[in-house]
């Protein structure tokens, strides 16, 4: 009980903050930080939980993006049905390619799912071009029509909708971690041998956390989609394919709120850092290398166990209640 | 009859092992194994190191494909099955490195245990292990070798398995925590088998119906009376 009652307060606090942001920072920042978090929510959970580092999720955002995009441009209005299309499409692309990937560990799985970004680059700019426009992308901002309720075509109403969204999300990874299919996951990249043992199939858990954690990225895409009202073959550019693992460890990998912290850090710096030197990438470069040689944990994974201490007033990492701490 | 052909001779066998060929690609580690475990039988195999016996275990448990040779369970041929699949089955294999998922509480390992084999009553568990009781809530990394066997051993039991294949449950434990196991097992014997793989000759000779001795990959001695199965005899093959 006192555990629920503590996420929860923590759960508040981050939103709380984020709410807050809303009033002092511009619309299209937070905007962005909320949908990347989700985008990265899915990457942080196969790297954090699985062991999966994937190369390859502009692939997943853009079978997203793309799927909202040609209902928006060829069928419909609606923007909420565009994004349950948008997750569809994730779903299925991640469910037809994740029984070849998932066989693959480390090196080979970051670089096959790589490989599919590039190729889901050249089908929607050349390939697919008559359909997808090639490089002028599907513009549908306007064939949007207005919602009841929270009119998801106008960005203060977005945010509100986005905040929910993120809000679900993460309720439903934090679930996904106290879940014996949380377990299950941790299970397998600790030790996947050990894991058969006890009667699970390793590819079976390692499939579901794959289509899991890519359909969260669909998602994300679909909601880049609606919130732009433009997509065009940059979504899925394999030069842009490193962010959210960046983000991730940036964060912290595998913590909950690494997500959200990652994605508000990095938006944050890319837009106060490129107002001053060009090449931004240069100083992110720098600080990853930096929290690699500090111990790999990020900014909250190196905030959580201070403020833990500062709040609870106790030692934290001590034997009693390790578990139940160690995946917040 | 083929040669891997999981007919078996005699049908009280809980787990039967025919002329078992085991290679690390070129290099082949048992010749011809053979094996018999009826229900409720602790069967140990001895041997030095590198004699074979967590080769076989790992067979069995369905980890390395064997080059030849049938190993059943009953009726049913293990020899391509996945090895969560003989898992399920209710053969579950004890590996030797003591390793329980570190990041995992000792509930949450549990927990995965009763999950996989739909058996949520720990009081079996925690009547043989009440030290494991104390410790829900830490995590494996955090627990001695002592403990992580107890927990290890526990989260095999869930389920009621038929055959525990149990690797060197010994090793690198203290003798009072040794006498533990030797009666923990004595115990388990009343509702499941064991296959004891064990260089601890004087466990092995006070708790196995059955003594198997491995001596570079071949079964050179067979000790099924007790008369014969004594540390000092079990020395002579190995």
């Amino acid at each position: 009980m006192m555990n629920a009652i503590r996420w929860w307060w923590g759960l508040l606090l981050a939103f709380s903050l984020l709410a807050a942001s809303w009033a002092f920072l511009p619309l299209p920042f937070v905007n962005e930080v909320v949908i990347f978090s989700i985008y990265t929510m899915g990457c942080s959970f196969l790297l954090g939980r699985v062991g999966f580092i994937s190369f390859g999720q502009p692939a997943y955002l853009a079978a997203g993006a793309y799927g909202t995009a040609f209902y928006l441009f060829y069928f419909g209005t609606d923007p909420y049905v565009g994004i349950l299309i948008g997750i569809l499409s994730g779903l299925a692309v991640s469910g037809i390619v994740g029984p070849l990937f998932v066989r693959l560990r480390s090196d080979y799985f970051a670089l096959v799912n790589l490989a599919l970004a590039v190729i889901f680059y050249y089908l929607m700019q050349k390939v697919l071009a008559d359909i997808t426009k090639g490089d002028n992308g599907l513009w549908f901002l306007t064939r949007m029509s207005s919602t009841p309720v929270l009119d998801i075509s106008t960005p203060s109403h977005f945010f509100v909708f986005a905040f929910l969204v993120a809000l679900a999300v993460w309720a439903f990874y934090k679930y996904l971690d106290d879940s014996i299919f949380g377990a299950c996951c941790l299970a397998t990249k600790i030790n996947e041998d050990k894991l058969e043992f006890l009667g699970y199939s390793n590819y079976s858990v390692r499939l579901l956390a794959f289509i899991i954690a890519n359909t969260t990225t669909a998602l994300a895409g679909a909601m880049y989609a609606v919130y732009l009202g433009f997509v065009s073959p940059e979504i899925t550019s394999p030069h842009r394919a490193p962010d959210p693992v960046v983000v991730t460890i940036l964060g912290g990998t595998g913590t909950l709120y690494g997500p959200l912290v990652g994605a508000f850090a990095y938006t944050g710096m890319k837009d106060v850092i490129s107002k001053l030197i060009g090449n931004w990438e240069l100083f992110i470069g720098f600080l990853l290398v930096f929290i690699m040689l500090a111990g790999e944990k990020g900014i909250w994974g190196t905030l959580q166990p201070r403020l833990e201490k500062l709040f609870s007033g106790r030692k934290v990492g001590t034997v009693a209640g390790d578990g139940a701490e160690a995946r917040r | 009859m083929p040669p891997d052909s999981g007919v078996m001779a005699n049908t009280g066998e809980i787990l039967a092992v025919r002329g078992l060929n085991v290679s690390y690609g070129a290099s082949k580690v048992l010749f011809d194994v053979g094996l018999s475990v009826t229900p409720r039988q602790i069967v140990a195999c001895v041997g030095r190191n590198g004699a074979g016996k967590s080769t076989l275990l790992k067979s069995i448990a369905g980890f390395l494909k064997p080059d030849s040779g049938a190993i059943s369970s009953g009726p049913t041929r293990l020899v391509g099955l996945k090895s969560y699949e003989i898992a399920r089955m209710g053969i579950k294999y004890i590996p030797q490195d003591k390793k329980v998922f570190s990041d995992l509480t000792v509930r949450e390992n549990l927990e995965l245990g009763s999950y996989a084999s739909k058996d949520y009553n720990w009081d079996r568990i925690t009547d043989y292990f009440p030290r494991l009781k104390q410790l829900m809530d830490r995590k494996g990394g955090y627990l001695s070798g002592g403990e992580r066997q107890m927990l290890m051993i526990g989260r095999a039991l869930l389920g009621s398995p038929k055959v525990l294949l149990v690797d060197e449950p010994a090793e690198g434990l203290a003798p009072s925590i040794v006498a533990h196991l030797k009666d923990v097992f004595g115990e388990l014997s009343k509702n499941t088998a064991l296959v004891l793989v064990e260089q601890n000759l004087p466990l092995v000779c006070a708790i196995a119906s059955k003594v198997y001795a491995l001596k570079e990959g071949r079964i050179v001695a067979e000790l099924a009376d007790r008369e014969s199965i004594k540390p000092d005899v079990c020395e002579r093959y190995l």
